[in-house]
């Protein structure tokens, strides 16, 4: 079990520099899985979760840390990932003018196209050891499939796990 | 209309939480209905110019939206009441929901399952990557140089071992020198964010 304050600092510096809730996914999976404090499995795991529950996109977080730290992970998770969204309080009170400025635009869609990117090689690394015994037709079906749909945004998040978790059934034994 | 109290507040922020099964578009939703529609605490234009700084947050964007709401209501308290009325009953379902995970994974029939929510939460990632680039890359030759900044943040990724801290900040920088012609089109992902 991680310590929780060690924890809290990872998953600040993921919540201050990813936009979005899933712009942490390509940072935590550096400081936590590649460093093997979790595995991938955890992480798709906390993403399945972040989907059935309630509130904004990005509570996978709290799953994560649960995860890996147990209760304290997710308090610690929790704090770090509502900090650095407060900052935009002040900074509108005092600064609205410069956030709607040219550059500040532009440092936006930087940051924004560079999730982008990250996201996607994101979605591949994950896909990769999903197939422990190598990646099988049907695994790259189900991704093409998700990828698809989830663009398409008509069909619920839940409703897509489920049908994952059913094809894992039928086809993953 | 008579001030907002503490109470109502934390009473409309727990529905949200407790509520807005499926991310972003419920929730979204749900707090427009619960503090424009039902309660006329706010118009829908403050709503809006509120969505639309928050797009502009650090971290989970409607964290952000909740606090500025939260701050147009009520002040400081408002932003607390706010933030931890959504939060907290989302965090006590997200760690429950883990839990009852924790308790059955190691069933043969849970790790069977599992190999089919690895790719469709893989293929889901990449469709939110799509998505966020479909709301950010511009028309013309502007969007050419926007796809070989993902391109660049792709490869990056996939073939080195920069941090990705490094190429989100990096990105931003060049945003600030090649890209700032325009805003990013935040209300466009008013759903999807």
């Amino acid at each position: 079990m991680s310590d929780p304050v060690a924890l809290f600092f990872i998953f600040l510096k993921a919540a201050a520099l990813g936009m979005g809730g899933y712009g942490s996914l390509p940072l935590l999976r550096e400081d936590l899985v590649l460093t093997g404090l979790a595995t991938d499995e955890q992480l798709i795991q906390a993403l399945a979760v972040g989907r059935f529950s309630t509130g904004p996109n990005g509570t996978y977080i709290l799953s994560l840390g649960y995860f890996v730290g147990g209760i304290g992970g997710a308090i610690a998770a929790l704090i770090a990932s509502c900090l650095p969204p407060l900052v935009m309080v002040p900074l509108v009170a005092v600064a609205r003018g410069r956030l709607l400025s040219p550059g500040f635009a532009g440092f936006n869609r930087g940051v924004l196209l560079a999730i982008s990117g990250l996201l996607l090689a994101f979605g591949l690394a994950i896909l990769v050891p999903t197939g422990r015994s190598g990646l099988a037709w049907w695994h790259i079906v189900l991704a093409l499939g998700a990828m698809a749909v989830t663009v398409q945004g008509r069909v619920h998040p839940a409703i897509l796990i489920g049908v994952g978790a059913a094809a894992g059934l039928l086809l993953g034994r | 209309m008579a001030p907002v109290t503490l109470g109502d507040l934390a009473r409309a922020w727990i529905a949200v939480g407790t509520q807005s099964i499926g991310g972003a578009s419920s929730t979204v939703y749900l707090m427009r209905s619960r503090l424009v529609e039902r309660t006329g605490w706010l118009t829908r234009r403050e709503f809006m110019e509120s969505y639309s700084l928050s797009q502009l947050s650090p971290g989970i964007h409607l964290i952000a939206l909740a606090a500025l709401l939260g701050h147009r209501l009520a002040g400081v308290r408002g932003v607390l009441v706010s933030v931890a009325g959504m939060m907290v009953p989302a965090a006590i379902i997200t760690v429950a929901l883990s839990a009852i995970l924790i308790g059955v994974t190691g069933h043969p029939l849970t790790h069977a399952a599992l190999a089919g929510v690895g790719p469709v939460t893989a293929g889901m990632t990449a469709g939110l990557a799509v998505i966020s680039a479909r709301g950010t890359v511009r028309r013309g030759l502007r969007g050419a140089l926007d796809v070989a900044v993902i391109a660049l943040a792709f490869m990056t990724f996939v073939g080195t071992s920069v941090s990705p801290a490094i190429v989100i900040i990096g990105c931003g920088l060049v945003g600030i020198l090649l890209l700032r012609h325009e805003r990013p089109e935040t209300e466009r992902a008013a759903g999807e964010e």
